[in-house]
């Protein structure tokens, strides 16, 4: 059993829209690792890359170059995809079918025995808290509805790796609460968790490392603990007396109110802030630390972009 | 193999439930409506006109849903991205080609079966016996569906769902004039205008080696050699033509 549960390498992919139109390369040499019984986070602005990435791993699309591997085997292998569950982003349906005959159809293409699969439907469908709306037809569901399904037939055969592209947008604040916790679920019974996402604090919440992927490039992996060891800490002061354009200590951001002026500062100049403002006869309100988070990390990261 | 039917009986059952089918109502009300006509209008020989017509509306409906399911076979899954959870489960793209192409054979099968019973049971009422010579002509143009599904599939991998359907018309249409552009190759003038139909001519299918409604018509002898031969010119066509949806489908980055 390989402790690598999905290993993608170096991974590169063009697309050639025509004739007429430039090439787009998406993918420049993309490489992460996700380890056994992990829950992986995906970020990155939209465009970045992250989406291709999940289709070559589940072979909807073929990189140019790279290797994938799921499970230790080839993503290509039969056995290898056997072991994978995938959801896409905004599950997409079949109209005609209910809830249940859907799971029925996801359970016969993956070979599934007809004497379990009835029952395992069942436990599927109770996981996801659908078992009463499994007799509906698909077209007739919400969104909030859909993403739990589709949840349901990538846990139909209990795969080792769950992939899951954005499985948190375009939902309530209960229906992510409730898709965070079968991942949460899943993550504590063993299943490796990789998914995609641009919101952040579902990442920061969930997730034992994150990766950062910006134009088609991993820039940063780690835990979350890990990728902010490096951040800058600010410290954010309010006072009176004094107005910020007038201060020599360098700010990074300031702004005027009515009553008070607020400042943030990095940390390397906070004294000569709260000193400054002591020489000037200023009254300082408050001075508050303030750690960045990971939201800044990624700003940082899609600023850079260009650079 | 499970993984192929389970996808040729989505197939089924989506163009069930689109009401694919609702097209034998048409063909009821043609056929119905035209022995009534033809039977007023011609003396003697109203069963053989009712047979004719029969087996060419037949023969046009059964094309119309092989046309009209090419617009939606591959297409809908990719537009509506199922195809996505399809392939990412342990399926090869071949075995989903071949259970969409099965799928669409099964609803022409089905609904040319209901078809040709209905115009046994017409035939029955003015005939007064049982042509099972019907049944026959039923299964040789289930054959020549079958080569035309061929196509509607690979169409629908080469290009996009209208095009593919008129691709599909074309062929159809184009393979009952297989004898005449034979006998065009000979009387044209140019040798670049004649290599393009001799090219159209050796590519496409020749239709016309499954139809024998003249035969059954007039109660002809159907020779056993030219039956034999339809079946394996229908196999080699229809393997030929999968294979090469096959090669340009099994690489295809579906976005």
């Amino acid at each position: 059993m390989a402790d690598i549960q999905l290993e993608v390498r170096d991974l590169r992919k063009t697309f050639r829209p025509g004739l007429f139109e430039s090439d787009v390369e998406v993918l420049k040499g993309l490489s992460f690792e996700v380890r056994r019984g992990e829950i992986f986070g995906f970020l990155g602005p939209n465009g970045a890359g992250k989406t291709t990435t999940i289709k070559a791993i589940t072979e909807i699309i073929f990189p140019d170059s790279g290797s994938i591997r799921v499970c230790g085997l080839p993503h290509t292998d039969l056995e290898a995809k056997r072991r994978l569950g995938f959801m896409t982003e905004s599950p997409y349906i079949y109209r005609h079918l209910t809830g249940r005959e859907f799971l029925r159809f996801c359970g016969e293409l993956l070979g599934m025995q007809r004497s379990g699969l009835e029952e395992r439907i069942s436990g599927v469908l109770d996981e996801v808290a659908m078992d009463a709306l499994a007799d509906r037809k698909m077209g007739a569901y919400s969104k909030g509805m859909l993403q739990r399904l589709a949840l349901a037939q990538a846990l139909l055969g209990e795969p080792d790796l769950l992939v899951l592209d954005e499985p948190l947008s375009g939902l309530d604040p209960v229906g992510r609460r409730d898709v965070r916790d079968i991942i949460l679920q899943q993550a504590a019974a063993g299943t490796t968790v990789f998914f995609s996402s641009h919101i952040i604090p579902d990442v920061e919440t969930i997730c034992d490392r994150v990766a950062i992927i910006v134009d088609g490039r991993v820039r940063a992996v780690g835990s979350v603990a890990e990728l902010m060891s490096d951040e800058a800490e600010w410290s954010e002061a309010t006072f009176t007396g004094a107005v910020p354009a007038d201060l020599r200590t360098p700010l990074l951001a300031s702004h005027v109110g009515s009553d008070a002026s607020w400042a943030r500062v990095s940390s390397a100049h906070r004294d000569a802030l709260i000193q400054e403002l002591a020489d000037r006869g200023a009254r300082l309100v408050s001075l508050n630390p303030v750690r960045s988070n990971l939201e800044d990390l990624l700003m940082r990261h899609y600023e850079g972009m260009g650079s | 193999m499970r993984a192929i039917v389970a996808i040729a009986a989505n197939t089924f059952r989506e163009a069930i439930r689109d009401r694919i089918l609702y097209l034998f109502l048409g063909f009821a009300v043609v056929l119905l409506v035209g022995s009534k006509l033809f039977g007023m209008l011609t003396v003697g020989d109203e069963t053989r006109i009712i047979k004719d017509l029969g087996l060419v509306a037949i023969q046009f409906f059964s094309m119309l849903i092989a046309v009209m399911m090419s617009l939606l076979l591959i297409s809908r899954e990719v537009d509506s991205r199922t195809v996505f959870n399809i392939l990412a489960k342990p399926v090869r793209r071949w075995q989903f080609l071949l259970g969409k192409y099965l799928g669409l054979v099964a609803v022409v099968a089905v609904n040319l079966t209901l078809m040709t019973l209905l115009l046994v049971v017409v035939v029955w009422v003015y005939q007064h016996e049982l042509d099972f010579m019907l049944f026959f002509a039923g299964a040789m143009t289930m054959l020549e569906m079958a080569v035309l599904a061929a196509f509607a599939t690979l169409f629908a991998v080469l290009t996009r769902p209208i095009l593919g359907s008129l691709m599909t018309l074309a062929v159809f249409v184009v393979g009952h004039m297989s004898e005449d552009l034979w006998l065009l190759t000979r009387q044209l003038p140019g040798a670049f205008a004649r290599a393009v139909i001799a090219t159209a001519y050796y590519l496409l299918p020749n239709l016309e080696r499954f139809d024998f409604h003249t035969e059954i018509v007039h109660d002809l002898p159907i020779p056993a050699a030219a039956v034999v031969w339809a079946y394996v010119y229908a196999l080699v066509i229809i393997v030929l033509v999968l294979y090469l949806a096959n090669l340009r489908f099994r690489r295809k980055d579906l976005m």
